[in-house]
């Protein structure tokens, strides 16, 4: 009679903790394809919108500041500097705030996706955290001193943002769609794809 | 990132939009300005007649939305001394008297609809910026300007 109440005791203690695993979000597991997808837009967003040298070089280049300097105003080089100024912090902010989602994101999904080895997750955390000091130093030389106060130090922190956002995008690689070459090579004489 | 396969009358539209109407404009600004005014405020979709009896309403609308961006695009690469004489050959190419422009444009700062949809805001931010300072550039040079002295 004993056994048979341990043994009972014991499936009642299997069945809850059945029970427990069931209630866990399997998304939270696996990753849910919205937060893939939104982790891939953000990686776009900084590749392609806020790190290009371009816009680093328009923002933080001093070309813009000679010309204003040759116009002979002092209340139009004040305009210039404040509005580079307001751009350079809202530029700087934008990257903050996407270099950490990508961070919580990283953290929290995608090396369920990776086969990252322990090397290059040591390297990218270091990167991160490195990067997340840098912006923060950055933001408060442009508050301080104004948008001409670091241009190389900027320009190195896009490059750190940029090598990491190129890590992190091999490791979404597979939501890239890729056209096979012998498919893109068998197009029709006016163009149209197979 | 890999750029969107264009549908070819798409791709002919945009063509013929560029060699027949873009060309005769004064530079990136004023096609900018001339493309936002191809956008039906409501839809956002645009209209060119010319252009949809020789392709497609959707091709042309297509085809202007791409020039659009285009546009944008060579403006914000410019510099600003660049976008400054842009701006100066658009206010003359308007016949407006530059007091007159210069008043207008930094009152109403007509250029914040000229956009095309979906640009980065930074990217605004940035072209709304350098032409509000290259304003100011203008509005300094016009009033340094003597006024012609009169005939005795």
């Amino acid at each position: 009679m004993m056994q048979l109440v341990i043994f009972l005791a014991l499936a009642v203690g299997l069945l809850v903790l059945l029970l427990m695993a069931m209630r866990r979000q399997p998304s939270h597991a696996a990753g849910s394809a919205g937060e893939l997808v939104t982790a891939k837009k953000t990686l776009e967003s900084l590749q392609l919108g806020l790190l290009p040298a371009e816009l680093v070089d328009q923002i933080f280049g001093e070309r813009d500041l000679t010309y204003v300097g040759t116009i002979g105003s002092n209340e139009i080089r004040s305009l210039f500097l404040s509005e580079r100024k307001r751009l350079a912090l809202t530029w700087i902010r934008r990257v903050r705030e996407q270099v950490r989602a990508l961070k919580d994101f990283h953290v929290s999904r995608s090396r369920m996706f990776t086969q990252m080895s322990r090397w290059r997750e040591l390297s990218l955390a270091f990167d991160f955290a490195g990067l997340e000091g840098r912006c923060r130093v950055l933001q408060l030389l442009l508050l301080w001193r104004g948008p001409y106060a670091a241009p190389g130090f900027a320009r190195r922190t896009a490059a750190t943002a940029g090598r990491v956002c190129s890590t992190l995008d091999q490791s979404l690689a597979f939501l890239t769609p890729s056209i096979p070459v012998s498919l893109a090579s068998e197009s029709d004489a006016d163009g149209s794809m197979v | 990132m890999a750029a969107k396969a264009k549908r070819p009358d798409v791709l002919a539209a945009s063509e013929d939009l560029r060699k027949r109407t873009l060309t005769h404009t004064s530079g990136s600004l004023d096609c900018m300005i001339y493309l936002a005014s191809m956008r039906d405020y409501n839809t956002g979709l645009y209209v060119h007649q010319g252009l949809a009896a020789r392709f497609s309403p959707e091709a042309a609308s297509e085809a202007l939305a791409d020039c659009h961006r285009e546009c944008f695009q060579e403006l914000t690469s410019l510099e600003l001394k660049d976008l400054t004489e842009q701006l100066d050959l658009y206010m003359r190419s308007t016949g407006s008297a530059p007091h007159d422009f210069l008043r207008a444009w930094r009152d109403l700062e007509p250029y914040r609809v000229a956009v095309p949809v979906g640009t980065d805001s930074l990217m605004a931010q940035f072209l709304f910026s350098n032409l509000k300072i290259a304003l100011a550039i203008l509005e300094h040079q016009t009033l340094r300007v003597p006024e012609p002295a009169p005939v005795a």
